[in-house]
């Protein structure tokens, strides 16, 4: 154990039992290291979690992307703001999630998902309110599969710091679904939905 | 209609096509159906046993952050049997500083926003979320061993609640058949080896043969012979009275077969089956229609977690519906409620019975407190509908608690209020551990605004159903 890992396990137990994962092991990786007995060592990860790391760095890379273009193209200020939103906080996840991978000597993918490319060019199509409804439509199901992603790591990897980065960005990305049901509302006038239909965001009464 | 398609904007069209042929792509391959393993089950085993102490250190640091799990029994108040009191107090803690009446005043947002919402209102979890399944009290284990030597001890989980805070054991039994005859149960826990003695002379021969059905023990996926199980030997299987002792409860958890992914999964603490014949619909998020069709299902969801394809592998048990089921469901329907005798037939307290303070309490609960817009008397004080209480409004949603996402719970079947003393902890999770605690949380959720006199005379009430 080098001394970069050591640090890891330390802080990992240093925030306390409430947050340490307990995984099933009859999904762990057969021969891992164990940081002691039956339980796996930071770094040492299982199918699940290598498929994570693919699935999330092409989602972050699409969401990026797309909020690129929505920055430039979308008519409507809110969506506008949404969109740089999407930026930052699919980029800094990613380079959280680029660091873990980094130290397993694992590389991120380099493109987004298939189906995220395939929506940006339809998406480059549009303009006005097609666009900004468009853009909205596929944010809401790329948001619905990352929360299912997440949730999945969360429950089937076994890599302690990859689960505690699900774990951290879970709410946030929750957040980013119920901003898109909001927007979506705004934008076609429907009645919202989701979580948006019980928490509206509004700030507390003074 | 051709015509109005055409009106649809053009640009909405080709975005619906792409949603159909690629959004399905790519997701995890092992999301809805449950993954083989991949060690040998001795590996496994280890692991579980090693991992053991940390998982129980964990569940019970997350129930002490929560609650006052202290042994403080309401003086005089006992479960129907006499076996066990009743405990006392509001028990889920508060942020710190906090009131229970500054917090009533707030809004849901700000609650929310503020990160104030009490923690033991939040949804409860398995006390291993990432494995899941059945998990049996010790009484109940060392009953069950002594009875059958069967062996329902699992190596990865012990259960996780103390014994104060669960119904007494073994519960009482109580037949519409004879009322007469009152707890027909001798003091004992029904099982496969006594249930012909305990109920010679007293239920029919078609009853009987429900009953025996009801104690054979079938395969369950965490006890059956294959290599996920976690039970040292391959079990004999699980009875449906294991977590039913005696037609109630010993509150026995486990994970709900309804939803997926397995970290989103709620907890499920066991329901009473007393005044099954007044149900119009079982599971709580599953609105089965009738209790043929929960017994007949129940195979492929307690026992199977939701999954007949891994049913099927291991040994699944499909009872005959016309017989065996018609059977089973025939034993349940003669369980009665306990005893409850300051209520009239129409379930209204007898004025010649019951103290002031329960009959201030009868009054909020028809007026103030809306409880019985759900909890209706007439019909045994259910409505035999599912309600959303919206509980998401007071908690970031996505937050995980000891491997559990919490998300919201949507709509839940209102249980009964009958025989409530006997069936602690409450909600269909088990996060409330006395009654105190359910006032408060409608309280709060409903925004009813209840003093702290109205609250008492709603808790005593209660405890007199």
């Amino acid at each position: 154990m080098n001394v970069k890992t050591i640090a890891v396990v330390v802080g990992l137990f240093a925030a306390g039992p409430l947050f340490a994962q307990q995984g099933n092991p009859a999904g762990m990786m057969p021969g891992n290291v164990e940081a002691k007995p039956g339980t796996p060592a930071p770094g040492q990860y299982n199918p699940q979690d290598r498929l994570f790391i693919q699935l999330a760095g092409m989602g972050n890379l699409g969401e990026a992307d797309a909020g690129r273009l929505a920055d430039t193209k979308a008519s409507h200020p809110s969506v506008k703001a949404f969109a740089r939103r999407m930026v930052a906080d699919h980029s800094s996840t990613n380079a959280k999630l680029a660091d873990i991978a980094k130290q397993r000597n694992l590389s991120l993918p380099g493109e987004p998902q298939p189906d995220q490319k395939a929506v940006k060019t339809h998406l480059e199509t549009l303009n006005g309110l097609a666009f900004d409804q468009a853009y909205l439509r596929a944010q809401l199901i790329d948001h619905q599969k990352t929360v299912q992603l997440l949730e999945w790591e969360i429950s089937n990897g076994q890599d302690a710091p990859l689960q505690r980065l699900a774990v951290d960005t879970l709410p946030t990305v929750v957040e980013h679904l119920r901003m898109v049901q909001a927007l979506l509302a705004e934008t076609t006038g429907a009645p919202p939905q989701g979580l948006a239909a019980s928490q509206d965001g509004a700030p507390p009464p003074r | 209609m051709p015509k109005m398609k055409s009106l649809l904007p053009l640009a909405i069209l080709p975005l619906t096509a792409i949603g159909l042929t690629v959004f399905a792509d790519p997701l995890p391959p092992d999301a809805t159906y449950r993954p083989l393993p991949t060690q040998p089950f001795s590996d496994v085993k280890r692991m579980d046993e090693a991992q053991k102490p940390d998982v129980m250190k964990r569940q019970q640091a997350l129930f002490n952050q929560r609650y006052d799990m202290s042994n403080r029994p309401l003086p005089g108040v006992m479960m129907s049997g006499g076996r066990k009191p009743v405990q006392g107090g509001v028990r889920v803690k508060l942020p710190a500083g906090m009131t229970w009446e500054r917090l009533a005043n707030m809004s849901p947002d700000e609650i929310r926003q503020r990160n104030l919402f009490p923690e033991g209102f939040k949804p409860l979890p398995h006390v291993k979320q990432s494995t899941g399944g059945q998990v049996f009290p010790t009484n109940q284990i060392a009953e069950i061993d002594r009875l059958e030597q069967r062996d329902l001890r699992r190596f990865d989980v012990d259960f996780d609640l103390p014994d104060h805070l669960t119904p007494e054991f073994p519960p009482p039994i109580f037949l519409t058949t004879h009322p007469e005859l009152g707890d027909v149960s001798r003091g004992q826990v029904l099982s496969f080896r006594n249930y012909y003695e305990i109920m010679n002379g007293i239920i029919t021969p078609v009853q009987m043969e429900g009953l025996r059905l009801l104690l054979t023990p079938f395969p369950q996926e965490e006890f059956n012979q294959t290599e996920d199980r976690k039970v040292a030997a391959p079990s004999l299987g699980v009875a449906c009275l294991d977590c039913h002792t005696n037609f109630h409860s010993n509150a026995a958890f486990h994970l709900t077969p309804d939803v997926r992914p397995q970290s989103a999964r709620f907890r499920l603490d066991t329901v009473s089956l007393r005044g099954m014949f007044n149900q119009q619909i079982h599971g709580s998020k599953r609105s089965l229609r009738s209790v043929e069709d929960f017994t007949e299902f129940e195979q492929r969801t307690a026992y199977f977690n939701g999954d007949h394809v891994s049913a099927t592998r291991k040994g699944v048990n499909l009872p005959d519906r016309p017989n065996q089921v018609a059977m089973m469901a025939q034993m349940q329907n003669i369980i009665d409620f306990p005893p409850a005798p300051k209520l009239d037939s129409a379930g209204r307290l007898r004025a010649d019975k019951a103290t002031q303070q329960e009959l201030a309490g009868e009054k909020v609960f028809f007026g103030k407190g809306r409880c019985a817009e759900c909890h209706v008397p007439q019909t045994s004080f259910l409505d035999n509908n599912m309600h959303d209480l919206k509980l998401e409004r007071f908690y970031r949603v996505g937050e995980v608690a000891n491997d559990q996402v919490v998300i919201p719970d949507g709509p839940i079947k209102t249980f009964t209020l009958r025989g409530l003393k006997d069936s602690p902890p409450y909600l269909h999770d088990g996060r409330l551990p006395t009654v105190a605690d359910t006032v408060e949380f409608f309280n709060l959720v409903l925004g009813l605004k209840l003093n702290q006199q109205e609250k008492e005379a709603l808790t005593a009430y209660l405890l007199t159903l």
